[in-house]
């Protein structure tokens, strides 16, 4: 397998990069991770060249040898773009791209894994990348992969009102911007969660700067089932007294 | 304007019907209502004329993709104007050159934050720097477009 973390978590969430080292190893998934991988340039932020967008994920492409992992959904959304594009034009075989939360389920159905009970709330940000359009990865009006993720790692998901709306985090505009995370951290606070999960780091980001809930990746809430250190994987102390079986 | 915009990756406007479910499930709509893809739309179909919004205020969430009964794909419109006013001359905002100076200095898109990189090494993780040979080929890549 590859595994392809992007920037975001690189350079601003070490605690979810070693997070999906820990779930990696605890569940025994080899993989390599090409040194030479760019930015996938993700066509909502950059726009400006469908073809610069187009050869940097070739020359990404090049360097992936085996499914690609991603720990963004807006990492795989342009990935597998980019690839589908690839694979029509070029008429080759591409790497299949596969999302955290699809890959986390796959993982815990075949090896039968049920974690103990936590009694943690956690309100889903869905990622709209992950959903939209249609990529046959979850129900884009009903998402439920993230959701049975968290019920076998002994989390209870909870559904509220606005679940699908998107976080605003690739708007431009910073009112705009703000506007929308501050809409979409309301409907989360009041859905009784004691924490927001997210797949994708756009969402995290935006997330972390308006909401008074702690924001975290489906791969920290999946460690800490798993055993790792909550201090390593940016558990904090207040979440922890919040759950049954720390 | 409309050849144009498709080659730009615009999907068929001409089917748009002007239902407005792109609209009504807008959320960058939902927090203020100058921006509305049904009018952007209208506008190019029916009075073949290049709106008046701007399409840097669109989110990209892709629900009006989604939504739409007549696969007309809005957003693929949103991100064709970017496009076609980024060539008119029309400067997009400045965030975009920032990723993309960004990306050429060190691959990635964001620069890595001093606290992060303190984390970073006190968690074992490995090192980021990409190596000088791949650098070249992704700045080469987006000098070629144009960066």
């Amino acid at each position: 397998m590859t595994l392809y973390l992007g920037c975001l978590i690189r350079t601003l969430y070490p605690e979810v990069e070693k997070a999906v080292y820990e779930v990696l190893g605890r569940i025994g998934v080899v993989f390599e991770e090409p040194k030479g991988a760019s930015c996938c340039a993700p066509l909502g932020l950059f726009s400006l060249s469908k073809n610069a967008w187009l050869r940097l994920n070739e020359r990404n492409m090049r360097l992936f040898q085996s499914t690609v992992l991603t720990v963004c959904d807006d990492c795989f959304a342009s990935l597998s773009d980019a690839f589908k594009i690839l694979s029509e034009k070029n008429n080759v075989r591409v790497p299949e791209v596969k999302p955290f939360g699809k890959f986390m389920l796959e993982k815990l159905e075949e090896k039968g894994l049920r974690f103990s009970f936590k009694g943690l709330r956690c309100a889903v940000q869905h990622s709209c990348h992950l959903l939209r359009p249609a990529r046959n990865v979850d129900n884009a009006e009903n998402p439920m992969v993230v959701k049975n993720v968290l019920e076998k790692l002994g989390y209870i998901p909870v559904s509220y009102v606005s679940e699908l709306d998107c976080c605003g985090g690739l708007v431009f505009e910073e009112k705009m911007r703000n506007a929308i995370a501050r809409r979409k951290a309301e409907a989360l606070e009041k859905s009784g969660a004691d924490c927001v999960v997210t797949t994708c780091s756009h969402c995290m980001r935006q997330l972390k700067s308006v909401s008074r809930l702690p924001v975290l990746h489906l791969a920290q809430l999946s460690a800490l089932s798993m055993g790792a250190n909550p201090e390593e994987i940016g558990i904090s102390e207040i979440l922890l007294r919040r759950m049954v079986n720390p | 304007m409309i050849s144009r915009l498709k080659e730009k990756g615009a999907g068929d406007l001409l089917k748009c019907i002007q239902c407005g479910s792109c609209t009504s499930s807008c959320i960058v709509n939902a927090v203020n209502e100058y921006f509305n893809p049904r009018r952007i739309i209208g506008s190019i179909v029916r009075f073949n004329r290049l709106p008046d919004q701007d399409p840097w205020l669109c989110s990209s969430c892709s629900i009006c993709v989604e939504r739409c009964p007549q696969r007309v794909n809005p957003l693929s419109v949103i991100m064709a104007l970017r496009m076609i006013k980024y060539e008119n001359g029309d400067a997009p905002p400045s965030r975009v050159f920032e990723l993309i100076e960004q990306i050429k200095k060190t691959g990635l898109a964001f620069p890595l934050s001093n606290e992060a990189y303190e984390k970073r090494r006190s968690l074992g993780l490995p090192e980021l720097e990409m190596d000088e040979e791949s650098l070249k080929e992704v700045k080469k890549i987006l000098s070629e477009a144009g960066f």
